[in-house]
């Protein structure tokens, strides 16, 4: 006969071995979580000089459709393509601030940035190809309003920054993709143009033919 | 004698015959003539306009089966806000005189691709194509219609790139942007407009908006969410009068009364 108090013991022990293994697998969970992220924190080629930059970002805000463009110092690599991922990592990460007024997650956002070459065959366009990283376009906020305004966002800022380039081709994980988050295209190229325009208020006169 | 004279005329008629028939069918099957094109001249006569029917509207609740959509709360996915919006649609747009065509009428088991709900809009020839849609960021309804440049002129050829279908409609298409606009501010519910590339916008050969519910920000700061059934039908009222008020102006009725698929208009 094993004494109460024997009994008693044994169960508290044992929720104890439970309570412990429960408290390291989440450890072990979370820390393979910050390993995974860091993984994706691919450095940057670090730019030959420091000197900063005048750039002009067009930043979006949801609550009334508009893109307005800001002017900013950044320091950026001299290598056009480093150049135009650097600008838009900057673009990017100013959305996930918490007081943004087009609030994206935070994490990697374009994994490479490619320019055409200068001669282009007769009846192309300089193009410049972006390739997103697919858990940005995965945890994108979805709706044709903030979907296309994070699209005409990056336009207007690389139409600024190099406006010798006609058009943008939007890429995920190196892939051709229909849609960023269920709404606006991605299968088609969009053209390079200031993109720093109001909504259209509806009025009388537009209802007529 | 009478046998003689009949088998003689049967002999000339059938020579008759034999003769008029080659000739008749030389006159019908003339040889084609290859027409070569003066240089400088117009390539092809442009197609007209599609018809359309003024009594049709297509709606299209967007996403449905495996595709939800996006997340609106933790219950309520996108494609069953849309098509409650659809349903309450319907009997708004009958209850203006018009038969309604929808893409989907239940959320199916597989997703809907894009060119199954546009061949179902662009087979129909409606007077509007209306893409519902839902979102849980930004304010108020917004109103997009296709961002493809509008045609200046006519196109030259028959066959409408599937892509840049919606070109000859650009500009019927932001009238009725503007329609759906003015309704919505009437109906005191913040409405904006822009352009933008939506699938199947493009693809169609109607008057063709897509219209995404977010939430209402009212005066006092309070947000009403997209999930909210009086907010629903306030924009479901505003859309059906909306498209009434297009027809009237973009296709008014025949002068002989006729309803439904009869008013065929150009």
């Amino acid at each position: 006969m094993i004494p109460r108090y024997q009994r008693i013991m044994f169960w508290i022990l044992i929720s104890c071995i439970l309570l412990i293994g429960a408290f390291l697998l989440r450890g072990c969970r979370e820390a393979h979580k910050r390993l995974t992220a860091l993984n994706d924190a691919t450095p940057l080629a670090a730019p030959i000089t420091t000197a900063t930059e005048d750039v002009t970002f067009y930043m979006a805000s949801d609550a009334d459709g508009v893109i307005r463009p800001v002017r900013s110092e950044v320091g950026l690599p001299q290598d056009a393509s480093l150049k135009a991922r650097a600008l838009l990592e900057n673009l990017l990460a100013q959305y996930s601030q918490p007081d943004s007024a087009h609030p994206l997650q935070s994490g990697p956002s374009v994994d490479d940035v490619f320019l055409s070459a200068e001669d282009v065959p007769a009846g192309g366009k300089r193009t410049i190809f972006v390739n997103l990283h697919g858990s940005f376009a995965d945890n994108h906020p979805s709706g044709i309003e903030v979907e296309q305004l994070t699209l005409n966002s990056i336009i207007g800022t690389l139409h600024a920054a190099f406006p010798e380039f006609e058009e943008v081709r939007f890429m995920v994980d190196g892939q051709s993709r229909a849609t960023l988050a269920g709404h606006a295209s991605l299968d088609h190229p969009y053209a390079l143009t200031d993109t720093s325009l109001s909504p259209t208020t509806p009025s009388e006169a537009a209802t007529l033919p | 004698m009478t046998s003689k004279r009949s088998s003689i005329l049967t002999a000339v008629m059938l020579l008759l015959i034999l003769a008029v028939v080659p000739m008749q069918a030389r006159q019908g099957t003339s040889t084609p003539v290859p027409q070569v094109q003066a240089p400088g001249s117009a390539p092809a006569t442009p197609r007209p306009a599609p018809a359309f029917y003024r009594n049709l509207v297509v709606l299209d609740p967007a996403h449905g089966g495996r595709d939800s959509g996006s997340q609106i709360s933790g219950t309520a996915a996108e494609k069953d806000i849309t098509l409650t919006l659809a349903q309450k649609l319907r009997p708004a747009l009958v209850a203006q005189g018009f038969t309604v065509v929808t893409t989907r009428d239940s959320d199916p088991a597989d997703e809907l691709p894009t060119e199954f709900r546009a061949g179902i809009a662009n087979h129909n020839r409606p007077i509007a194509c209306v893409l519902l849609h839902a979102t849980g960021s930004g304010a108020g309804v917004h109103v997009v219609y296709s961002s493809l440049p509008e045609a200046k002129e006519k196109p030259s050829t028959a066959v409408l790139p599937w892509e840049r279908a919606q070109v000859p409609m650009i500009a019927m298409s932001s009238r009725l942007a503007n329609e759906l606009g003015l309704a919505l501010e009437n109906a005191h519910i913040q409405a904006l407009l822009f352009r933008a590339s939506v699938p199947p916008i493009d693809n169609l050969i109607c008057p063709a908006v897509a219209v995404e519910v977010s939430p209402l920000k009212s005066d006092s700061g309070k947000s009403v969410p997209v999930t909210d059934s009086s907010y629903q039908q306030r924009v479901v009222d505003a859309i059906a009068a909306a498209v009434a008020s297009f027809r009237t102006d973009n296709a008014p009725a025949p002068s002989q009364s006729s309803a439904g698929h009869a008013g065929v208009s150009q």
